[in-house]
């Protein structure tokens, strides 16, 4: 069992403070993912923020069933508050981008906060269903079981997205 | 982009890109704030809580209260109807 499975099972057993290393072992990878559907970083916080309270009421009340991993149950409330962010709440100001991890190099800083950018004006268009599903195949590298897991649909249904998704890139390509 | 690049191309070179992405500083500590504010009770829960404990102690006084009062009733009957057999006998 590793590190996240024996924190989970530290929480069910009443030891709050043991959530803390769930957040430090998948903060990253979280926020990263969050920001590549939300397309900036600030909102992919407040998503991944939320994801963690919600993740921490399911746990304390029992309803985590462990029928998917810690770390797909997680995914799946992040691309789940993702989505539903990406279609209700208007894209907020990056100011508080600018609170920066001091151990970060400013370069590599730079250029991610450029690629996010790029990323995020060239998926602009697609429904937020379809950009989580191509974010989490194209970036992420996850297979089509593993994304339908965590979207909650069909393969079936992931591959028609990801077939749309991409049709609309290239659309969007031989018109610009 | 470049001509040359195909989606595919554009999207794994993004992905590298986007790869030092990290949360902000602070995040963690933020998270946990709205974890305990989370955990704690609100007002209502709380006294809710604490009333509950006082629930059997109050239900046990009540017990008490009544077999007490019953007493009391009995012995004051009893004062009554000594007290109206003195007259009768006087």
């Amino acid at each position: 069992m590793d590190i996240l499975e024996k924190a989970v099972d530290r929480v069910l057993s009443g030891d709050r403070s043991a959530f803390q290393q769930i957040v430090d072992a998948t903060s990253q990878k979280l926020v990263r993912l969050g920001a590549r559907i939300m397309g900036n970083q600030a909102d992919a916080e407040d998503v991944v923020q939320e994801a963690y309270v919600k993740a921490y009421r399911a746990l304390t009340a029992g309803e985590f069933d462990r029928r998917s991993s810690t770390n797909t149950w997680l995914y799946r409330i992040v691309v789940n508050g993702a989505i539903d962010a990406k279609r209700s709440r208007k894209r907020r100001a990056e100011a508080s981008d600018e609170q920066v991890d001091p151990g970060w190099d400013g370069a590599a800083r730079a250029e991610a906060r450029l690629a996010l950018s790029e990323l995020d004006e060239w998926l602009e268009a697609l429904p937020p269903d379809q950009r989580a599903a191509l974010v989490l195949q194209s970036t992420e590298g996850l297979n089509n079981a593993e994304i339908a897991q965590i979207m909650g649909v069909s393969e079936g249904a992931v591959e028609q997205r990801l077939v749309r998704a991409r049709a609309a890139l290239r659309q969007k390509r031989e018109q610009s | 982009m470049n001509e040359q690049e195909d989606i595919e191309q554009r999207l794994s070179r993004l992905a590298g890109a986007t790869e030092a992405l990290r949360p902000s500083a602070g995040f963690s500590a933020r998270v946990m704030l709205a974890i305990e504010a989370e955990a704690a009770p609100s007002f209502l829960e709380a006294t809710w809580f604490s009333a509950r404990r006082l629930v059997p102690v109050a239900a046990i006084a009540a017990a008490l209260a009544v077999v007490w009062a019953v007493q009391v009733d009995g012995s004051v009957d009893d004062a009554l109807a000594s007290s109206y057999a003195a007259v009768e006998l006087e």
